[in-house]
């Protein structure tokens, strides 16, 4: 996902990993910014990654689906887009790129991805 | 969950409504679909729901302890689906049979229900191995006093069937906290005569199986033992793709060099059961480097989240403390001969 063209903001287990919190990484969650351009761009994303890319929903479902998933090789993908909809402004004013290997990602800042995860993972 | 077997209720009803057809071991089997309608007529169970649940309790590399026997296809570990219930039998195995039996008191409990687990429905309850867990309640019958620690090692560390290793953190499992398990397949590196051998020993009489490379000393790593819930055909279409080539390896070559796999060719060589598939390293590649590569691919290795509601050694002094009155030893040796039958 890191070297797709996509605009995402990494939140949840995995950007609180790449923020130096001993938090154990099962899945990658990823709020996706709106815009018809970059839902594009997502779908060909997640059907690159995908193991089964006919599992990938269509453009016109990503615009109404509040989350959408993939099981890809590097485990569970989870697209954030309700969240993106709603927050993306004030999530991509707090967010930073972090370097992984050579692909900078943007990673949320620890206090949004730890205040997600308390409303969400109880 | 049923108090004296530790089955769950609706496979509790599953279980009554095969008794209650006579669909008993060894004799005929009832269709499943006529199972399901009177699940769906009694108790408002939906048959998608309880036909998923009917066939978990068959399949042998879910379940330690199958609490019904299936005929008909009852779909495979990889991406082929159950068989309708139209076409598809069922009947209680003995083990299934002891399971009602312990529910209705006519002999003691059993402890199908810590055996079995439940992590294959999602579930946060490991299973553990089937001899350790009874050999465990024998010695805290014979010893009530049995120190916490021994019990522990009595039982061992969970135990699940396909032969995956068990990776985490088992002491804070034991000791009733909530953990993580890796659950990972066994990736060998061998080379292309051992799998010639081991195809060949697999195939079908008469059947002449294509060589795997024509350098019977080429290194060749070997994927099998998967974890008991990772769908073999996804895991090698998950390596596959990591051996590909795609357009944005030339933009990110750091990132490339971490995530792909240097792989010339994935093989599937599933047969009569067994799921195993072979990688072929490509041309200057370090086979033990692809290896602990391997590993790290979604599936070869995946993470269960499990915890038990007590202390493992607790949880079996309860067990045999509040059932101590009744003979348990004769239970548990009926599930031994019950698993024993099985394995014949």
């Amino acid at each position: 996902m890191a070297a797709e063209p996509v605009s995402f903001v990494l939140v949840g287990s995995a950007a609180l990993w790449l923020r130096g919190e001993q938090v154990p990484v099962g899945d990658a969650d990823v709020v996706i910014e709106p815009g018809e351009a970059n839902l594009r761009r997502l779908h060909e994303a997640m059907t690159a990654l995908a193991i089964r890319p006919e599992t990938v929903p269509a453009v016109h479902r990503l615009r109404d689906l509040t989350v959408a998933t993939a099981l890809t090789s590097y485990g569970r993908l989870d697209c954030l887009l309700e969240r993106g909809r709603r927050d993306w402004g004030q999530l991509r004013q707090g967010a930073g790129y972090v370097a992984v290997a050579d692909a900078p990602v943007l990673v949320a800042s620890a206090d949004d991805a730890w205040a997600l995860r308390r409303r969400f993972k109880k | 969950m049923g108090q004296r077997s530790g089955v769950g209720l609706v496979e509790l009803a599953i279980l009554e409504n095969l008794d209650a057809r006579r669909a008993w071991p060894g004799w005929r089997p009832a269709r499943c679909l006529k199972v399901l309608a009177a699940l769906e007529d009694d108790l408002g169970l939906a048959r998608g729901y309880a036909y998923q649940v009917l066939i978990d309790m068959a399949l042998p590399w879910k379940l330690r302890v199958p609490l019904v026997e299936g005929q008909g296809n009852f779909g495979g570990r990889g991406n082929d689906p159950p068989a309708s219930p139209s076409y598809t039998e069922a009947r209680l195995s003995p083990a299934g049979q002891i399971a009602l039996a312990a529910e209705r008191g006519q002999i003691a409990p059993v402890p199908i229900g810590l055996i079995n687990g439940n992590t294959h429905r999602q579930g946060t309850r490991p299973p553990f191995r089937p001899a350790a867990v009874i050999d465990a309640i024998r010695q805290v019958l014979a010893r009530p006093r049995l120190p916490a620690g021994q019990i522990t090692d009595l039982v061992g560390p969970p135990d699940f069937i396909t032969g995956c290793a068990v990776t985490g953190d088992l002491a804070a499992l034991a000791a009733g906290q909530r953990t993580e398990l890796g659950l990972q397949a066994r990736v060998t590196v061998t080379d292309a005569a051992h799998v010639s051998a081991r195809v060949a020993k697999a195939a079908v009489p008469g059947h002449r199986p294509r060589g795997i490379t024509r350098d019977p000393g080429r290194p060749v790593i070997i994927v099998d033992n998967f974890p008991p819930y990772a769908n073999p055909d996804d895991i090698a279409m998950s390596i596959s793709k990591r051996g590909q080539e795609y357009a944005w390896h030339a933009r990110h070559p750091e990132l490339s060099a971490l995530t792909g796999l240097p792989i010339k060719e994935v093989m599937d060589l599933t047969s009569r059961g067994d799921y195993w598939f072979t990688c072929l390293p490509a041309n200057g590649t370090d086979p033990e480097l692809l290896r602990d590569q391997l590993l790290k691919v979604h599936g070869v290795t995946i993470y269960v989240s499990v915890g038990l509601p007590r202390p493992l050694p607790a949880m079996i002094r309860t067990w045999t403390r509040t059932y101590q009155h009744e003979d348990v030893q004769a239970s548990l040796s009926a599930l031994e001969n019950a698993l024993a039958s099985r394995q014949q």
